[in-house]
């Protein structure tokens, strides 16, 4: 079994619905996200449009936090998700470093790695991931990309050539897909970040380590 | 600059997103990089000295083993600041995962701690040169990964394009010959005589001209091979936030130590020798942090 996922952006409204059912479900901590929402204004105005991208972990196959986590926190489970023992991470935050998604961030509650995990703990239980269930427009589709028949499997073999990954030259193989991204969506270095042009300019965040 | 004139090609700008926050390798991690470099340094030095001036450095085997000591103990007190969990420190010798430099780093600079208080041992309540010189080869081997693993461990960050392999690995152990030859200039430099200090003075222009070299190899090639690379390398040029203190330290630690020292061989000025020697060290620091730093100022999402 390998769990994957896979978003289509022509459906994803930025409802940020995800990101809220995320939060609640994993008790995520003020100024941490595991899964966000990125939005990015293209054009020029009148000529103008937001793309909404959901960002998450890609649990990727040969995953770079995996091979530098000193003391195995992060580890593959049978079913292909990248876990993390909360218990076992001293916190060296070798894999925010390593990430190349911006995936994983120090829990200041914690003062440890976390990020999304597929929801393993609901999947142990044969539930959907808590961001799945809350979509209001399926554009977060789940499923097992070894099983030919599954929804996943199927979507991609509809879409074939527009299936996308995250940054595909670092190696990672990501196991989360999306459909319907562009250079804009998916890659950062294609858009600008400009002070005063943020929906949320003053986003209070917690100290994490006291001195970091 | 309104947000429409930023990209003439797509317009694009980000107006959500709530990235990781703040620096996650702070200047913690460049005192850790910096004071391994002088720690494991002197030995490379100690060794050099022993073989090539053997009468006139047999008074420097238990002060050069204690500023080793000393520097190896800052290297790892500051490694273990920088955890969010260093109480949990253990885990890397009970939950040991191979793969990763952290670990196999750490269980290095574990075993190279131990034969460094084996060399005190010997040198200082056993007085024994001889097994002093039998141990230090094996210390000089083990502490060429002992410098290099930072080198390898930045190399894992598959997210920092900047951080190469073999560039970090030369640059780490030529940091560690710029330091470790610099460090013995100043604080033993007076006991060596005018030819021991000259030879360590080619050492310290020798690795400074190559670490120069390289890092304008990056500057000016880097950003052809790769747009991450070409994104990075603008904070360190223009009006980026680190150009000032990347030339600060080009110039502190490569450029004028160089010709301190071309000028101290023609006036056979040991003061000058040790000024350079300075500069060099306090350079290094300056270097390293903002070579650790550029990286993590690009957006990863």
């Amino acid at each position: 079994m390998q769990l994957g996922f896979l978003v289509d952006l022509h459906l994803c409204m930025g409802c940020k619905g995800c990101e809220i059912a995320c939060k609640v479900e994993n008790e995520v901590p003020l100024s941490t996200w595991r899964l966000r929402v990125k939005y990015v204004d293209v054009g020029t105005f009148p000529e103008t449009k937001r793309t909404f991208t959901p960002l998450r972990c890609n649990h990727c196959e040969n995953a770079p936090c995996e091979r530098i986590c000193p003391v195995s926190a992060l580890h593959y489970l049978d079913n292909g998700i990248v876990n993390i023992d909360k218990e076992r991470c001293i916190g060296c935050a070798g894999c925010v470093m390593a990430c190349p998604y911006g995936a994983i961030y120090i829990d200041p509650q914690t003062q440890t790695a976390d990020k999304c995990t597929y929801c393993a703990h609901r999947i142990a239980s044969s539930m959907m991931p808590a961001c799945v269930v809350a979509c209001p427009v399926q554009a977060n589709i789940f499923g097992d990309l070894d099983d030919a028949t599954s929804n996943i499997s199927k979507y991609i073999q509809n879409h074939q050539g527009a299936v996308q990954v995250r940054k595909p030259e670092k190696g990672t193989n990501p196991q989360h897909f999306y459909v319907g991204g562009g250079n804009v969506t998916l890659n950062p270095l294609a858009s600008e970040r400009v002070d005063g042009y943020s929906l949320f300019n003053n986003i209070t965040t917690l100290p994490v380590g006291g001195h970091h | 600059m309104a947000a429409h004139e930023i990209l003439a090609a797509t317009n694009a700008v980000v107006t959500l997103d709530v990235a990781i926050p703040g620096t996650v390798w702070p200047w913690l991690v460049t005192m850790n990089m910096w004071a391994k470099s002088i720690g494991t340094g002197v030995i490379f030095m100690l060794f050099f000295l022993i073989k090539k001036y053997p009468d006139k450095v047999g008074g420097l085997r238990f002060p050069t083993t204690v500023v080793s000591i000393i520097f190896i103990h800052i290297f790892l007190l500051f490694t273990l600041a920088d955890l969010h969990q260093p109480f949990r420190m253990w885990h890397i010798f009970f939950y040991p995962h191979l793969t990763s430099a952290i670990t196999i780093g750490a269980w290095m600079a574990t075993v190279f701690v131990g034969l460094l208080f084996l060399l005190a041992f010997l040198s200082f309540i056993k007085k024994d040169d001889a097994a002093f010189d039998k141990v230090l080869p094996w210390v000089v081997a083990l502490a060429v990964p002992v410098t290099l693993y930072t080198a390898a461990l930045m190399s894992q960050c598959t997210a920092r394009e900047l951080w190469q392999m073999p560039t970090e690995s030369a640059q780490m152990i030529l940091a560690a010959l710029l330091s470790g030859s610099a460090f013995m200039i100043l604080v033993f430099g007076s006991k060596l005589g005018w030819e021991a200090n000259r030879n360590l003075g080619t050492i310290l222009g020798l690795s400074a001209f190559m670490s120069f070299v390289l890092y304008m190899s990056e500057y000016v090639f880097g950003p052809m091979k790769a747009e991450e690379v070409a994104a990075i390398l603008e904070y360190v040029k223009g009006d980026g936030p680190y150009t000032v203190m990347f030339w600060i330290g080009q110039w502190v630690t490569y450029l004028l130590p160089m010709l301190l020292i071309l000028l101290s061989r023609s006036s056979k000025s040991e003061s000058i020798l040790k000024l350079a020697a300075i500069l060099a060290l306090v350079g290094l620091w300056i270097v390293k942090h903002v070579w650790l730093m550029i990286p993590q100022l690009l957006p990863m999402s």
